[in-house]
């Protein structure tokens, strides 16, 4: 008798549960609403502020300013350290990317392998600053629902320095709260905390925190004066912008 | 008067275009149009490798760098080079009144220019002033990059060119495709290289059977500063069609080498020894250029070759008549130096591994000062880095390049050139680099000539 009343609870929580808004959705629809959280701006500008912090507590900082065009078009200009200002990165689709040298005054492609580096000698990776939507790279898999957040696991889709990452997606405003990054040997190798703010109609990123557990090493990557759909435009995105 | 005439027309159309922004914009910030300083401090110091360690170059370079923007759409921008360069050369006690000589320095004004971004049609970028124009996909060398002359001061920095007084258009028809128009008024020749370089692109000199050489002079002969002598103009399309940019070029200008027209030999004792007079002259020439860039696999591709068309045939003429006083008519000999079209190019990759690393090679056909199809050496560049600790440190165990300058003959005529480089960023803004050239090789290449040059450097960069 005890049993069957148990058999009932539990069907009738497991129906409750499944009622809840979120828990009937797929991996891919959650993916695709963080996606829509992340990338729905049509154009956002703002500045950088990258402060890389090393195990005895010494901070290394550059600044940068921030254009970008949907998904696949991004201008970076770095602002300081002197070494550095001035040096611009040109992102277009299908993996062009141009990189300015002031030294040099010309425009250089550079070979997309370069996202197999850090990025300016951050803990994040090219790949890590793409654009480019979580659901065109990754097959997500629902690992667990909590009250406040889904887990997902995303497997590349095609070559990755990853073998996976396991995301944290507030439920609610389906942002993403953290991630943590495993490499080919399924290591866990990093771990990023994002802080949103709502700027706008829109969620934004105003600090993402990246622990590099081989260096246990920090990089935080701060926004500031964000502003979004300003009316950026394709031209906005040429090799003639980047060298001016 | 028709050069001053030209520019006073530009001067008045692009200050109107200044005019008319500044009116348009009174309530910008003004901390913007501000001007900026910025720049670099750089100490480069080599000595040789052999027993004594002599001092191989000394440079202690201030770089500034100016910066204002003028309006919403136009910029100013200037870059000056204040150095002490170079080893006292100290003869007499005279010599120690002159400070130029006790402690050499020099000032360069590398970049002088004015640049008005949409002038007249939001399509169209101008630049007007001294300023360097960078033509070409390759890394270092650019067999297209004909606009500049070389500056060749340190022979080591091969690429490097000086600035020139230009106007510079780049009409931009969409993001894709523009089209450049260049005009040079005055010619300059590349500067030479200096100190322990200083013959490195001299050829040997052979005389014939019996002569020793007991003095030399020469004669430079510079083009005529008018419209039609000393005038460079230049063209270049550029584009990307489906991932891949290339470009096509055409420039009307000149060899920044001078070339040797006529030796005159002239006896100075009975026993066969001549004192000799050359003659330098500089080449009208017409390059014709292309190159590419493009990516595939994660591999970066590049490719470039410039058709160098001499104006007319180069000849040699080397005149005996002194020696020969006695003939009826004078005793020449001419040999051509080059008479028909050779190209010069350049192909390249470079790939980035995981981990930090990263690889870069380069064959090229024909260096800046080789001449003539027959005379152009085969160069293989290859550089390996690692970098390590967020990039601070920077190891290039392998770097230099393989000559060949005869196929059928290698073990007689090749060299090698191996310069491996650590660097080390002691802060942001300071950067350490160690760094060895070892040279080797036999016959005649410019390389093979520094074998006896093997030298240490030692530079510190730091950047405001």
């Amino acid at each position: 008798m005890r049993t069957k009343f148990q058999k009932a609870i539990q069907t009738a929580l497991v129906f409750a549960i499944s009622m809840l808004p979120g828990y009937s959705q797929d991996a891919n629809t959650i993916l695709k609403k963080m996606d829509d959280v992340m990338f729905s701006p049509k154009d956002m500008t703002g500045k950088m502020k990258v402060v890389m912090v090393d195990k005895n507590g010494k901070q290394d900082i550059r600044e940068a300013t921030i254009q970008q065009k949907g998904t696949d078009k991004r201008m970076f200009r770095f602002t300081s350290p002197a070494s550095q200002a001035g040096i611009a990165i040109l992102s277009l689709p299908d993996d062009i990317m141009y990189l300015y040298l002031p030294a040099y005054g010309k425009e250089r492609r550079i070979a997309s392998s370069a996202k197999n580096q850090n990025f300016a000698g951050t803990d994040f990776s090219y790949d890590d600053m793409e654009s480019k939507s979580y659901s065109e790279k990754y097959t997500p898999k629902l690992l667990k629902t909590e009250p406040a957040v889904y887990t997902l696991e995303l497997t590349p889709k095609g070559p990755s320095d990853y073998s996976k990452i396991i995301v944290n997606i507030n439920n609610t405003n389906d942002y993403p709260e953290s991630m943590e990054f495993y490499d080919r040997g399924n290591n866990k190798i990093k771990t990023a905390t994002y802080t949103f703010k709502k700027v706008g109609k829109y969620w934004n990123a105003s600090e993402i925190e990246m622990t590099s557990l081989k260096t246990n090493r920090k990089t935080k990557m701060q926004m500031s004066d964000v502003m979004y759909d300003t009316g950026l435009t394709d031209d906005d995105f040429t090799v003639r912008k980047l060298k001016q | 008067m028709r050069h001053i005439s030209v520019f006073m027309m530009v001067l008045l159309v692009t200050s109107g275009f200044i005019k008319a922004q500044e009116s348009a914009v009174t309530g910008q910030n003004a901390d913007e149009n501000k001007l900026k300083i910025s720049g670099e401090l750089t100490s480069d110091e080599r000595f040789l490798l052999s027993e004594k360690n002599d001092w191989a170059w000394n440079e202690n370079r201030l770089t500034l760098k100016l910066s204002k923007k003028i309006m919403d759409r136009s910029r100013f921008y200037g870059e000056v080079w204040l150095r002490n360069i170079g080893i006292p050369s100290l003869v007499s006690s005279a010599d120690l009144y002159n400070k130029g000589i006790v402690d050499p320095y020099n000032l360069e004004i590398r970049e002088a220019n004015v640049q008005l971004t949409g002038f007249l049609t939001k399509n169209l970028d101008l630049k007007i002033g001294r300023q360097r124009i960078v033509w070409g996909t390759a890394d270092k060398i650019n067999p297209t990059d004909n606009l500049n002359s070389y500056d060749m001061e340190d022979i080591l920095d091969f690429g490097r060119h000086r600035g020139s007084d230009a106007i510079n258009a780049n009409y931009y028809f969409n993001g894709d495709f523009s089209l450049q128009l260049v005009y040079i008024p005055f010619f300059q020749p590349a500067n030479l290289p200096v100190g322990i370089f200083a013959n490195a692109l001299n050829p040997a000199m052979t005389l014939p059977e019996g002569m020793t050489l007991k003095g030399f002079s020469d004669t430079l002969l510079m083009p005529q500063y008018n419209l039609k002598e000393s005038s460079t103009a230049a063209f270049r399309l550029k584009g990307t069609i489906k991932g891949v940019d290339f470009s096509l070029s055409y420039t009307w200008g000149y060899d920044g080498l001078p070339v040797n027209t006529k030796n005159t030999f002239i006896p100075v004792d009975a026993l066969g020894g001549v004192y000799i007079n050359s003659q330098l002259s500089l080449m009208r020439t017409h390059f014709v250029g292309a190159d590419f860039a493009t990516g595939i696999a994660g591999i970066g591709f590049w490719g470039e070759a410039a058709i160098v068309i001499p104006d007319r045939e180069i000849k040699m003429t080397t005149d005996l008549s002194a020696l020969y006083p006695l003939s009826p008519v004078p005793v020449t000999t001419d040999s051509t130096i080059a008479d028909k079209p050779f190209i010069r190019f350049i192909v390249g990759a470079d790939y980035n591994f995981s981990g930090g690393s990263y690889l870069n090679v380069q064959y090229l056909h024909g260096f800046i000062h080789e001449r003539g199809g027959d005379n152009l050496d085969d160069y293989f560049f290859m550089r390996y880095e690692k970098r390590f600790f967020s990039d601070k440190l920077k190891i290039a165990p392998v770097g230099g390049a393989f000559i060949v300058t005869d196929w059928t003959s290698i073990k007689d005529n090749y060299a090698l050139a191996y310069i491996p480089q650590v660097s080390y960023n002691a802060t942001d803004d300071v950067e350490i680099t160690l760094s060895a050239a070892i040279f080797d090789g036999k016959g005649g290449n410019l390389f093979a000539g520094l074998k006896d040059y093997d030298m240490f450097m030692f530079k510190m960069k730091y950047n405001f």
